[in-house]
């Protein structure tokens, strides 16, 4: 394992209202990383689709306060800039490093606004310049909705993840084909070798490993990757390496 | 240590190897193009490299064609088998819309030997429940040749959900029937038809694995000697599937009873 890290790009932790699920503290959430293997964690809190950007980025940065390990890095989620909600932009990307924030989310279908230049552009341009990696959890399935989000948006750097168990290879492929800038976290990547496809059809630096957890266990895509068959380099890309070099590359 | 890192156990040969140490039989599989999703892997030459890959041991499956084309027969499934012996078994596949296509193909059983190791329903697919006389033939068939019946089941349903199987269980009491997905959703109708049926029912793990702590409960629920290990393969990848087992946080042994034991206590070790 010391020779494979995998860094995992789709994690999320608190405790959900019906307590459905629970990572309370960042000790559970390493102590379950630690018996998968699994180095570091980008992680979002549970609780965003229905608590909304202000408290769970409050949430989540009170979270990471109380972990020292160095191993986990948090993702905040953005809202349109027309009810002045959050921080002004710069104010609000300038607090992300003090916070352990290295990336961002948005929901637009949970938090009810529409993801689109006019709505979000100035928002997501000054993302784009300081090259932030911005995670999109498929838009709930509204495959239409992340077509045009991401066409408006072709310079930011947008991980896309989609945990649907079926596969989804026919909304994917156009976007990967279209986009450099688009990036896919695996967590729901399925079907057989589908990682192997993906690879094949669009190299191993675009494609992450993610878990979903608490949705998902760490360990169920790890063992596609490491037996994937592709090369070493590709496989270290795919575990580790592709989410460390986007995180190092935002400006914060 | 991390749980790939325990010498020994079938997650560190799956890590080394990327292979297990002990037979995997895959109880729940299919093959063939499907409508709303793309399968890369879905002929029976790709499919079998794919468990060759990946250590699978045996698949058994149902066609997809059979179960959703009313023109296709189970011939299908047997020609596949006979193509790859070792490692292909079938079920066959049931519409209770179409008696006579069930009378035809079941009067094959035999010369389908031994590749046609049971029977599948697909009850929510087809909109009938699995208690209806439609397939009361079916069941019959089973029932005196003491047959496994793969029946898809999920939590809520109408046509396949616990209490529908609760029913055929304690009706045709030769019959092993597999729970395919575990009555998804429904965990306390997986318990209790586990439970209540006159020991017949085996959960089925096909869209379980990788669930968080998922195959945990249903372990502590019903035993790991109840549980047989599935993917849906062409839906689901073999080394995702062994990976959600082998990670859990449940003994060597109960890996083992699903992945191979329960499977060779109910059909032996050469099928």
């Amino acid at each position: 394992m010391k020779d494979l890290i995998f860094n995992d790009a789709l994690c999320q932790v608190g405790v959900q209202v019906r307590g459905e699920s629970e990572t309370p503290t960042p000790q559970e959430l390493l102590a379950e990383m630690d018996r998968n293997g699994v180095q570091n964690a980008l992680i979002r809190h549970i609780n965003l689709p229905l608590n909304g950007a202000l408290l769970s980025n409050d949430c989540l940065a009170t979270f990471l306060k109380n972990d020292d390990s160095g191993r986990l890095r948090g993702v905040w989620c953005l809202l349109p800039d027309c009810c002045n909600e959050l921080p002004p932009i710069q104010t609000f990307l300038d607090s992300m490093k003090e916070n352990k924030i290295a990336a961002l989310t948005l929901s637009p279908f949970n938090h009810r606004w529409i993801p689109n230049r006019i709505v979000i552009g100035r928002t997501m341009d000054a993302i784009a310049e300081r090259n932030i990696p911005v995670l999109m959890d498929a838009f709930d399935n509204k495959w239409d909705a992340i077509y045009a989000f991401v066409e408006q948006f072709p310079k930011n750097k947008l991980l896309l993840t989609c945990s649907h168990k079926h596969g989804f290879d026919r909304f994917l492929r156009p976007l990967m084909d279209t986009y450099p800038n688009l990036y896919f976290i695996v967590s729901g990547c399925r079907v057989p070798e589908g990682v192997n496809d993906l690879v094949n059809l669009y190299g191993a630096k675009r494609i992450l490993y993610g878990s979903d957890f608490p949705h998902y266990n760490h360990g169920n895509m790890m063992l596609p990757i490491k037996q994937s068959g592709l090369s070493q380099e590709d496989i270290q890309d795919i575990a580790g390496r592709n989410l460390e070099n986007l995180l190092k590359g935002g400006q914060l | 240590m991390n749980v790939w890192e325990q010498p020994g156990t079938i997650a560190h040969s799956l890590w080394n190897t990327g292979k297990p140490n002990c037979p995997v039989y895959d109880m729940h599989g299919h093959m063939g193009s499907y409508g709303t999703i793309f399968f890369q892997r879905a002929e029976a030459d790709q499919m079998v490299a794919h468990l060759r890959r990946t250590g699978v041991t045996k698949l058994v499956f149902s066609h997809h064609h059979v179960l959703h084309e009313p023109t296709v027969g189970n011939d299908i499934a047997f020609k596949a088998c006979q193509q790859f012996p070792d490692e292909l078994r079938m079920y066959v596949g049931i519409n209770p819309h179409f008696p006579d296509n069930t009378k035809r193909d079941l009067a094959h059983f035999d010369a389908w030997q031994p590749y046609a190791v049971g029977i599948k329903f697909l009850a929510d697919y087809h909109g009938v429940p699995v208690d209806s006389p439609k397939y009361a033939y079916a069941l019959d068939f089973a029932n005196e040749r003491k047959l496994p019946v793969l029946c898809h089941t999920w939590g809520g349903s109408h046509n396949n959900g616990a209490d529908n199987m609760l029913n055929i269980a304690q009706k045709y009491t030769n019959v092993t029937f597999f729970a395919g997905h575990c009555v998804f959703g429904d965990w306390a109708g997986a318990e209790r038809l586990v439970k209540e049926a006159p020991g017949n029912v085996y959960l089925e793990l096909t869209a379980v694995p990788g669930d968080f702590a998922l195959v945990e409960r249903l372990v502590a629920a019903v035993g790991s000697e109840r549980i047989l290990f599935g993917t849906d393969l062409p839906w689901f990848d073999e080394y995702h599937a062994m990976a959600g087992v082998v990670t859990a946080n449940i003994t060597e042994q109960d890996k083992k009873n699903i992945l191979c034991d329960n499977v060779e206590r109910i059909l032996g070790k050469n099928w």
